[in-house]
């Protein structure tokens, strides 16, 4: 919208540039409008909702808006679709979003997102990690996809301790409940159970992985939400399941006969960006800088299971809470961290494999 | 209107063209009351077909390009989609004539509270929410589900048969929704049977076979090609049923669209699958019109 009044200086007004300058201001006419809320103070955050948004309310937007006067809003499904179509309308209503990890590059890329302001937001006591951290985008929260087992199928330690006896199907019959997304850890635990080495994963070896997967083809329940793995875990139609730990533990907590192996547990996190044109773009670096505080992550780490992205925060919790949180104590020495960066570069490509392996 | 005064003149003195005028002026009252419609589709409907046909022709860059329908081409997974996809549509709609035309003939028949039971009965699937219809899907097909548990109780199976998690669960639940679409075309085809024709045939001496054959089934037609074309139109863009009622085979074009609009950002691919899919779609249109005379739904017989 500010195009036509920054080049009219340099040409003498055509028509057509006093009929654009007028169209443009009749199009700013709202503005002021946006201006006063702003001042008021305002971050508009677009989450995944349900019991998650519950509890960052709780630990972190209601704390925020008593230090700071700002409001927190929250929007329900950010959605890469949505903001891409936000942006290239120019007209962004969000400011933070959280996202999958992929977006961290696809972000950039389809230029979406606005870079961090490091000078608002500190990162010295961030997690480190190849990845975790990038010009546009700060990490969220910790969770991994775990080997969930049925324990009356499988009870005491009769159950796989990893993927290797996850793909025996002769020891441990019965479904296997896996996401059907290329990038939901299908093809890392293929490889896992193929004797490929944690660390050498990636680039992953996708043929390999589909190859491995033929093994188990008839005896993988495929789910496309999260919802649907819960559901499947639960009526006991899987008997095996490479889930994320949140829904894992909500099964448990159910009253299911529903057990977690942490052992290569696969570790990935979700991030915020801030998105390109936020409204409120300052305010949004101020709760950035919030949520990701010691204090904040402790309070979150009260709040919810999610990993933390402060090592430290996890010693401020009372005992016993940590090992209840993702990428706890409990998991330590058991995980694989995802390499998202490759996701972000290849998703698309390897998810026509996944789709091409699951139509022949 | 302004030009109705010449058509007022005396008879016989008018020009040929004057002639035509009543109908012109129908054309114009018609044209007038459409008006509204024919906006809403022009903005809702023909611009962003536009819009996604244009898009389909860039490549992620930008450019003009065929790159997206040459990937389409020289991938094998869209192919595989597509025939996939054609394939449950067809199914589905096969399906439905099957169970849709006795269905429809029954409703025809039904009088007074049987024709409201028949009705809701078909009717019934549109009352409920997808997602809440679909869940309810699986808790009645899963093998320790309702229907399962009843066969096993009943001594029909011994074991329990898989259902759902399939593309039998895929068709089931794709069947289910389409089935109004197919009965009703079909019974309102009925309706207007002129009755008749059936006891003329049978005072010649044509058995009842025959006369369904030779003049009943004859006659539904039109009724049967609508339900069919809107069954499997309708049936090509399913997205929510066969991703929470299928199997490792149960990829369809549907779902490979949402992907690449908000997994991955792709648009171009998105719009170029898109396309294809209308250009099927309104082929599949243009045959129906050409070949069964699909308009005679709405005009009375001539």
């Amino acid at each position: 919208m500010a195009g036509p009044t920054t080049r009219s200086g340099t040409t003498a007004p055509t028509r057509r540039t006093l009929l654009k300058a007028a169209t443009a201001s009749v199009i700013a006419a709202p503005l002021p409008l946006r201006f006063a809320r702003a001042a008021e103070g305002e971050v508009v955050y677009a989450t995944w909702g349900g019991s998650w948004a519950d509890a960052m309310r709780k630990a972190w937007f209601e704390p925020f808006t008593q230090q700071t006067g700002i409001k927190v809003r929250t929007i329900d499904g950010p959605d890469y679709g949505k903001i891409r179509a936000m942006v290239k309308a120019s007209n962004t209503e969000w400011d933070v979003a959280e996202v999958n990890p992929d977006f961290q590059w696809i972000g950039p890329r389809e230029g979406l997102v606005e870079k961090l302001d490091f000078s608002v937001i500190p990162t010295d006591q961030l997690i480190k990690g190849e990845n975790l951290l990038t010009d546009y985008s700060l990490p969220e929260a910790f969770w991994s996809r775990v080997i969930a087992y049925n324990t009356k199928k499988f009870p005491g330690d009769n159950h796989p301790h990893n993927f290797a006896e996850f793909w025996d199907t002769a020891k441990f019959p019965g479904k296997r409940v896996i996401y059907s997304k290329a990038n939901g850890g299908a093809l890392e635990a293929a490889l896992l159970a193929d004797g490929v080495a944690a660390d050498k994963l990636y680039p992953l070896d996708v043929d390999r992985a589909l190859k491995k997967l033929d093994k188990i083809k008839d005896n993988v329940l495929w789910y496309e939400t999260n919802a649907q793995a819960v559901q499947f875990m639960q009526d006991e139609q899987g008997v095996l399941g490479l889930v994320a730990d949140g829904r894992a533990k909500f099964i448990q907590d159910k009253g299911a006969p529903v057990a977690i192996e942490y052992n290569q547990s696969q570790l990935t996190w979700t991030s915020y960006v801030v998105i390109k044109g936020a409204p409120n773009k300052a305010n949004a670096m101020k709760l950035l800088a919030f949520m990701t505080s010691l204090d904040g992550q402790k309070a979150i780490g009260m709040a919810y299971t999610y990993g933390l992205v402060t090592p430290k925060a996890y010693d401020m919790l009372p005992p016993g809470r940590a090992e209840q949180l993702s990428n706890g104590p409990q998991q330590q020495g058991k995980t694989v961290l995802m390499n998202e960066k490759w996701w972000g570069d290849n998703l698309e490509k390897t998810q026509e494999k996944l789709d091409a392996w699951r139509l022949t | 209107m302004g030009v109705s005064g010449a058509a007022l003149g005396p008879r016989g003195h008018e020009p040929v063209s004057a002639r035509i005028d009543p109908d012109r002026r129908r054309l114009t009252r018609v044209g007038l009351l459409g008006l509204p419609a024919l906006l809403f589709v022009a903005i809702f409907l023909l611009y962003p077909l536009a819009l996604l046909i244009e898009t389909s022709f860039h490549a992620k860059t930008g450019a003009w390009s065929l790159e997206q329908y040459q990937r389409i081409a020289t991938t094998p997974v869209y192919g595989l989609v597509l025939w996939k996809t054609a394939w449950v549509a067809g199914l589905v709609t096969l399906i439905d004539f099957a169970v849709g035309y006795p269905f429809a003939v029954a409703l025809t028949r039904a009088r007074g509270w049987w024709r409201l039971v028949l009705l809701a009965a078909v009717l019934m699937p549109f009352w409920t929410n997808l997602l809440v219809r679909t869940y309810g899907w699986i808790v009645v097909l899963h093998p320790s589900g309702l229907l399962n548990t009843l066969l096993l109780r009943l001594g029909l199976i011994s074991e329990p048969i898989e259902l759902v998690q399939n593309t039998p669960g895929v068709l089931i639940g794709m069947t289910q929704i389409m089935l109004p679409y197919m009965v009703l075309p079909i019974a309102a085809q009925i309706e207007k049977m002129d009755l008749r024709l059936l006891q003329a045939a049978r005072s010649l001496g044509a058995s009842a076979p025959r006369t369904f054959w030779h003049v009943y089934f004859p006659l539904t037609l039109p009724g049967v090609f609508a339900g069919a074309l809107v069954t499997l139109v309708l049936s090509l863009g399913f997205f929510v049923i066969p991703a929470l009622l299928g199997g490792r085979r149960d990829v369809l074009i549907a779902q490979l669209i949402d992907f690449n609009l908000t997994k991955v950002l792709n648009w171009e691919l998105a719009a170029a699958l898109g396309t294809i899919l209308l250009v099927v779609t309104m082929g599949l249109f243009l045959a129906a019109q050409r070949w069964f005379r699909l308009d005679s739904l709405w005009t009375e017989a001539r």
